[in-house]
């Protein structure tokens, strides 16, 4: 047989890494992934719990919650300790690059919309910004980024009561820049201190300098300066460093929309840690199909260009994703799951899918597979699909992380949990190791 | 407070502002006042046709005739907000030989260029077309932007001295049972107008009385005038009503549903007497499906419902296959302000007559003072407005000609800003051909006005510098400013830019209203969004949500919800540095500490 | 069958496109989500602002079209053709489709084809016509190729970077290799002979045979590649064939040679559907190339038998890895061969097959192999040739020379000519092809 592991993860977010890395602890491990992950989408904040499913918070402590949460919840399937689990997974994986494992208390952290947020985990980038910090801050914008507006964001900070004085200016990113510059053309420039022409920093200034020098003017008593999250990519501590330096001041990021330089942060880590651990990595290819046979998975099959190659594993872990991610996909019917065919619970009439209201109680927003305590997906029955098949991650059902501020978090627990079931399975050999598959089928 | 004026037109769609614009070129003095946003009623919920008017061409040959008439003015006077694209009428197989015929017959007497293609000349002219159509009449069909075109009317008509009012909504009428002497309104807002071109910003942003602060509860005003027009459509009963008149209209409601991108570049409509879900009209970068007619009681409130738009997906991919696999990004709903004379008693509202009906209340009611126009449609708007404004100015004495037809709009008095060698104003090609397709003659007033430039609105290729025009005329509603520029009305449906779009209000405006716009905004996006909910826009609306809900937390924001202890949070002190540290200085964890850290400006190390 | 090359290949200078319409691609728009993970993932974006990204070249300046509009925007030509943004993006957008037809256009409609950097985008992109010119006299051509005059003449009159070094030729062709050994029928006779030796192998086909797409590069510039990749599959016990082919078309989309790129394709595919009918796989040692005839052919032409020839196209080490027991084969073997700094090339990236290099050199004794990581080499086949793109393609990799620079190794590895091209510039390293190292390991271990 061709392509044979252990356990094989379908997913490349952060519950399809958190799985891999608590699986090869046990077993072989590949990842599969067909795109990117939406991790390039999210802020690179690691939320657990900012509010209860009934809207209640910010929440402290989302520990005290997690034990009232409603049957079929993921936290409540996983239980408290793979929460804290996966975290710290999450901690041992990003190591100083992110802060707020000292406490179980969450943190504020404010957004570019001028709200502040709870969160469990934040980048180290976003530290000296948390809103219950109670220095003073000024908020840098830059013209050309219409994500951000630093005056309008300072000002709805104090609306929402914030116990600092925030300040914000708009100023021209120093260089010559087109205006539709991409966050990675800023953050390249800031990484490799690219020499900037004209402007405030004057010809031939080390883009670091050249921010700082034009920021200089504006800073008054303020004892910290924030900016939407641009700083580098390779090199934030670096820029963040020497533009502290420059100010004599803290500098924070603001976390930021799509697309989003800490979440790629965050993804370069989860895979250097894939790499180190040894799993084996897979891209750029979807999951289509499935071979099947006595209520467990065989394979998978990936699709590379119109040829189907099967993927043979013991042990199987969907992670691929939500509605945003396709692991989750709909018509004007039905909603499906379309690797494995999973069973999705929803209303018949896709006008039950919403609510009215913009922020509304979405059904849509909880859908995805329901799952048993072992995280194995569930048919209409409330039978699991397979013996040796376990999901984890925004594939599952029955929350809606956007609400709750629970995305990262169920991702990191659920993860942890269906990867450490899986490699203790595959380890076990649980199964008759998967039997030969001719040739045939893949041409 | 009173305010005297000789005309008042009520509505701000096509009719009203193409009324006040008629009036005031005559040298009238003429007020405007619209209960929403310019288009708010009927105007901007409609499929964007121009028509040929060889849908007409077999059972209405009038309006037939008078479309093709306004067809050929439009394209003249208001060049940039009209698309030359062509129709077709197609037939398919099961479609009727006889009415293909009929339909070409009709279009040749009625004097509507009409020229019979068949199936593999209509397929090069749009490929997505079905392989089994049986051939196709091509007419010139055209698609017209109906807020552009709106929005140009008024502020002509404000160049030549009138007072536009919206966001004003007639809460009664002056006067006694025989004679309307004007209205009462309140406004919503506390501007003198909607798309006031006299007080510069600088004013407004100094607490000018005149700026305009969104949705503000407001006053009430008399406004007296010599004579009153009720260009208000199907709301036409309810100004009659405050009158003491009977205005039987009967509205009647149509669905149109918005594709992502355009799947033909030519009007497509299916060669068949009368049905629904007949027609597909290319409309900037999408196309509209349309439509259904139903009659409704209220033209507020009635049901918008699934099997509408299933309809139109079901019924247009026999035309266009393509239809059913692609990606809807919302839908909306129309009424149709139809009238007929109380003797006549159509029971389908698909058998009510387009044309329009002038009711003068002297006449029909003797109640002086008012006249009512009701019916017809939005292609022939100019022509009512004109025969409407001949009516005032009768009862007024005036005797100037209308100008109308022969003076373009404020945007299409120059076609050569599309030439090629264009100026692109330093953006992307495309995005300045869309800028200045939309904004005509102003091109270049408007794009060179800000720097830098930054496209706000990347769906639709809207930079600062048409927001910010827009909102020199709208104010701070992004709901006018979005008909103004077309920005959020793409595929994210609002969901990236819409924070973008308020952001260009600060800082003249503050950030409560700015909050305030931009919810509004946002749920008025979502309103039609929620037709699309399936596949592509259904994983838009969740990304959509995400980034509001999860990454913005403007569901909870802390600025609405209030009372936050932000003392029981982690504010970042006990967290630990990091370690290994390489800028050797104190760990940048939030620590307060870190201001002590003997770090001063003098040291200037800014890497390597 | 003769294995000659086609008579009717030649380089046609100038020639005014026909009236062709383009595809129309709008309706691709219909899957993004404006999300920007393909700009995040654009290598070309963020060292250069005048690239506004895949976003704004793909679904957005499609989704802006009218039928009538032909304005490209000019920066569709700083495209590097990588084609790293389809495998960003989360929705199945057809960016590299929309940007090869949006830069056909472009080329079609609005670049003037007398222009200095016509000619150049044309010249670089049919370089097999050139190379064939050149290795019919290798040693001169090396010569000149080799004078300053020549490399100024070429910045100056060309807009070809005079940083670069010109690829050398070899003194032997591949093709001239094959036939001197007997062509296929030296194959069939040494396939049969291992397939005796290793009894019990699964066979895919009943004939074992595959026909070898060797690209231009294999065949003018390393032929040891092209050597490798015989002698391991016929090691497997498969029957190698030849066909007459011409260049895969990858530079020609490149460079928005669209037309050129049809005419190179309708011979490719005519022999190479002949081949499949007779039982063979087509196996590429080349990703872009193997890239080319899977994805961008039926993408961009409309040729009967084109799908067949896109379903039955495979890179060597990935054919081997689905239909042959390659980790048992490798199990004790050994090879001579350098430690080496691996890179994946976008294209192999794009086809799912960046990790499986590593993977299999993890199997051989005394062989490490490091993966440098995912950046792109930059110079993306010919676009870093052109004078206004060197200083960018060279930004653009030099995160990868740093990554080899900090590995032990002083070899590189990867699947791609150019990006080897790039390595060896950036690195002085000598670059090698991982069929060498299976040929090693397996052949010569």
């Amino acid at each position: 047989m061709a392509i044979e592991d252990d356990v094989l993860v379908i997913g490349g977010g952060l519950a399809g890494v958190a799985a891999a890395l608590t699986a090869n602890e046990d077993a072989q491990v590949r990842l599969i992934s067909h795109k990117q992950s939406t991790l390039r989408h999210a802020s690179g904040l690691v939320d657990v719990l900012g509010y209860t499913p009934e809207r209640e918070g910010p929440l402290v402590d989302p520990f005290d919650a997690l034990a009232d949460l409603p049957e079929g919840h993921p936290y409540e399937r996983v239980g408290i300790d793979a929460v804290r689990s996966g975290l710290a997974l999450f901690d041992d994986i990003v190591g100083d690059a992110y802060a707020g494992g000292h406490t179980d208390r969450n943190a504020l952290v404010p957004t570019h919309g001028g709200t502040v947020k709870p969160t469990a985990r934040y980048p180290r980038a976003a530290a000296a910004g948390l809103a219950s910090d109670e220095r003073d801050a000024l908020l840098v914008g830059f013209e050309s980024m219409t994500d951000f507006d630093a005056p309008l964001a300072a000002e709805h900070l104090t609306a929402a009561g914030v116990p600092f004085e925030a300040r914000g200016v708009t100023i021209p990113f120093p260089g010559d820049f087109r205006a539709d510059a991409k966050v990675t053309r800023y953050a390249h420039a800031l990484d490799r201190n690219e020499e900037l022409d004209g402007n405030d920093g004057g010809p031939g200034t080390p883009a670091r300098r050249a921010l700082a020098e034009a920021v200089k003017p504006h800073l008054d008593d303020q004892e910290r300066v924030g900016f939407p999250a641009v700083l580098g990519d390779d090199d934030p501590s670096g820029i963040r460093s020497s533009i502290e330096r420059a100010l004599g001041v803290d500098v924070f990021e603001v976390p930021m929309g799509p697309p989003s330089l800490p979440g790629l942060r965050l993804e370069d880590r989860l895979y250097a840690a894939l790499e180190d651990a040894g799993v084996r990595v897979a891209t750029g290819n979807p999951a289509v199909d499935v071979a099947t046979e006595d209520g467990r998975v065989r394979a998978v099959y990936v699709d590379r260009t119109g040829r189907r190659v099967p993927y043979h594993a013991d042990q199987f872990v969907l992670a691929s994703g939500g509605l945003v991610g396709k692991g989750i996909d709909s018509d004007r019917e039905t909603v499906r799951e379309p690797v494995f065919d999973c069973h999705v619970p929803h209303p018949t009439d896709r006008y039950d899918w919403f609510e009215d209201d913009a922020f509304g109680d979405h059904p849509f927003a909880r859908f995805g597979v329901d799952v048993d305590h072992d995280l194995r997906p569930l048919a209409a029955d409330g039978t699991p699909e397979y013996e040796n098949l376990r999901a984890a991650g925004s594939v599952l059902g029955g929350y809606d992380f956007a609400a709750e501020k629970s995305g990262s978090g169920v991702s990191l627990a659920t993860g942890y949990a269906a990867g450490r079931a899986a490699g203790e399975a595959a380890a076990r050999g649980d199964s008759t190791s998967a039997t030969a598959t001719t040739h045939g089928d893949t041409k | 407070m009173t305010y005297d004026t000789e005309a008042l037109v009520v509505g701000g769609g096509s009719t009203g502002t193409g009324i006040a614009r008629d009036l005031a070129m005559r040298g009238v003095d003429v007020t405007l006042v619209e209960k929403g946003n310019l288009t708010h009623g009927t105007t901007g919920r409609m499929h964007g046709l121009l028509h040929s008017g060889g849908r007409y061409a077999v059972a209405d040959q009038a309006s037939a005739k008078e479309c093709i008439e306004e067809n050929r003015v439009l394209r003249d006077i208001a060049s940039h907000c009209v698309e030359e694209t062509g129709g077709l009428f197609v037939q398919r197989p099961e479609d009727s030989d006889e009415y293909f015929r009929e339909k070409l017959e009709g279009c040749r007497e009625c004097g509507i260029p009409a020229e019979e293609l068949t199936a593999e000349e209509a397929r090069e002219m749009e490929p997505y077309l079905a392989s089994d159509i049986e051939r196709a009449i091509r007419v010139p069909d055209g698609a017209v932007d109906p807020f552009r075109l709106c929005v140009a009317n008024a502020v002509s008509a404000e160049n030549h001295g009138a007072r536009v009012e919206t966001h004003a909504e007639v809460v009664d009428l002056l006067g006694d049972e025989d004679r309307v002497e004007g209205v009462t309104v309140r406004h919503e807002s506390v501007s003198q107008s909607d798309t006031d071109r006299d007080s510069s910003r600088e004013e407004r942003a100094d607490g000018d009385p005149d700026k305009r602060e969104h949705q503000e509860p407001g006053r009430t005003e008399d406004i007296r005038a010599d004579y009153v027009v009720n260009a208000t459509g199907a709301w036409a009963g309810q100004i009659g009503e405050m009158a003491g008149v009977d205005i039987e209209v009967r509205p009647s409601k149509g669905v149109m549903v918005v594709m992502n991108c355009r799947q033909v570049d030519t009007v497509v409509n299916r060669c068949q007497p009368k049905g629904d879900a007949d027609i597909v009209v290319p409309h900037e970068t999408t196309a509209i499906l349309g439509t259904t007619d139903e009659e409704v009681d209220d033209p507020e409130d009635y049901p918008e419902e699934r099997w509408e738009v299933d309809l139109m997906i079901d019924e247009l991919k026999q035309l266009v296959p393509i239809l059913d696999d692609s990606r809807t990004v919302r839908s909306f709903w129309g009424v149709r302000p139809l009238y007929e004379p109380p003797d006549v008693g159509s029971d389908d509202p698909t058998d009510i007559t387009r044309d329009y009906f002038l009711l003068d209340h002297e006449e029909r009611d003797d109640l002086e003072g008012m006249t009512s126009i009701v019916g017809g449609k939005f292609t022939t708007y100019r022509m009512m407005a004109e025969e409407i404004s001949d009516h005032v100015c009768e009862q007024l004495d005036v005797s100037a000609e209308c100008r109308t037809a022969d003076v373009p709009l404020p945007g299409s008095e120059d076609a050569s800003v599309l030439d090629e060698g264009m100026d692109r104003f330093g953006l992307r090609s495309p995005i300045a051909r869309r800028s200045a397709q939309r904004l005509g003659s102003r091109a270049d007033d408007v794009l060179s006005s800000v720097d830098p430039n930054p496209v706000v609105c990347d769906c639709e290729a809207v930079t600062r510098a048409e927001i910010q025009d827009a909102i020199d005329g709208a104010g701070s509603d992004l709901n006018a400013v979005r008909i103004r520029t077309r920005a959020s009305m793409g595929n994210c449906q609002g969901g990236f830019c819409c924070q973008g779009m308020a952001h260009e209000l600060h800082p003249e405006y503050g950030e409560p209203t700015v909050r305030r716009a931009l919810d509004e905004l946002y749920q008025e996006r979502w309103k039609g969004e929620r037709h699309a909910l399936w596949g592509e826009q259904l994983s838009q609306a969740m990304l959509n949500y995400a980034l509001h809900a999860a990454t913005m937390n403007r569901d909870e924001d802390p600025a609405e919800t209030g009372g936050i202890d932000y003392t029981a949070f982690d504010d970042g002190v006990d967290a630990p540095g990091e370690t290994g540290d390489e800028r050797g200085v104190v760990p940048d964890g939030g620590n307060h500490a870190n201001s002590t850290g003997g770090r001063t400006a003098d040291e200037g190390d800014y890497g390597d | 069958m003769s294995d000659a090359e086609n008579p009717d290949d030649e380089f046609e200078p100038v020639q005014v496109f026909g009236d062709e319409d383009g595809a129309d691609l709008r309706p691709g728009s219909d899957d993004c989500y404006k999300c920007s993970t393909c700009d995040t993932n654009c290598p070309v974006a963020e060292v250069d602002d005048d690239f506004p990204g895949p976003k704004f070249q793909g679904p957005e300046q499609w989704r802006l079209k009218r039928k009538e509009d032909h304005d490209i925007d000019d920066s569709v030509m700083k495209c590097s053709n990588c084609m790293r943004c389809d495998g960003a993006c989360p929705s199945n957008v057809p960016l590299s489709q929309m940007h090869n037809t949006a830069r056909g256009e472009y080329v079609d409609e609005q670049m003037e084809t007398l222009s200095r950097e016509y000619v150049r985008n044309r010249i670089l992109s049919n370089y097999r016509f050139f190379a064939s010119l050149g290795s019919k006299v290798p040693r001169l051509s090396n010569f000149v190729m080799g004078l300053g005059i020549t490399s100024w003449l070429g910045e100056k009159v060309m807009g070809i970077s005079s940083e670069r070094e010109m690829p050398e030729f070899a003194t032997q062709t591949f093709r001239e290799w094959w036939e001197e050994r007997g062509g296929k029928a030296a194959s069939k006779k040494r396939a049969r002979e291992a397939r005796a030796e290793r009894e019990g192998t699964k066979v895919n086909s009943p004939d074992k045979r595959i026909a070898y797409f060797h690209g231009c590069y294999s065949n003018y510039n390393t032929p040891e590649v092209g050597k490798a990749m015989v002698r391991v599959f016929e090691h497997f016990g498969y029957e190698v064939v030849v066909p007459p082919q011409r260049c895969s078309g990858t530079p020609m989309f490149a460079n928005g040679m669209v037309d050129d790129a049809r005419r190179a394709a309708e011979t490719n595919v005519e022999e190479f559907v002949a081949a499949i009918g007779d039982g063979a796989d087509v196996i590429a040692s080349c990703t872009s190339c193997s890239m080319s005839l899977r994805q961008e052919y039926p993408e961009l032409f409309d040729i009967e038998g084109i799908d067949d020839l896109s379903a039955h196209t495979y890179e060597a080490v990935e054919y081997l890895r689905i239909y042959e027991d390659l980790d048992t084969a490798l199990a004790g073997a050994d090879a001579d061969f350098p430690d080496t700094a691996y890179h994946a090339p976008c294209h192999a990236r794009n086809q799912g097959l960046e990790g499986q290099a590593i993977e299999v050199a993890d199997r051989i004794d005394g062989v490490e192999a490091t993966d440098v990581g995912d950046s792109c080499s930059g110079i993306s086949g010919t676009y870093g040739w052109k004078s206004e793109n060197y200083d960018t393609s060279m930004k653009i990799g030099s995160e990868m020379f740093d990554h080899m620079d900090e590995t032990e190794a002083e070899t590189g590895m990867t699947e791609c000519p150019t990006c080897a091209m790039q390595m060896e510039h950036g690195t002085g390293y000598d670059i090698r092809h991982p069929l060498e190292l299976l040929e090693a390991a397996l052949v010569e271990g």
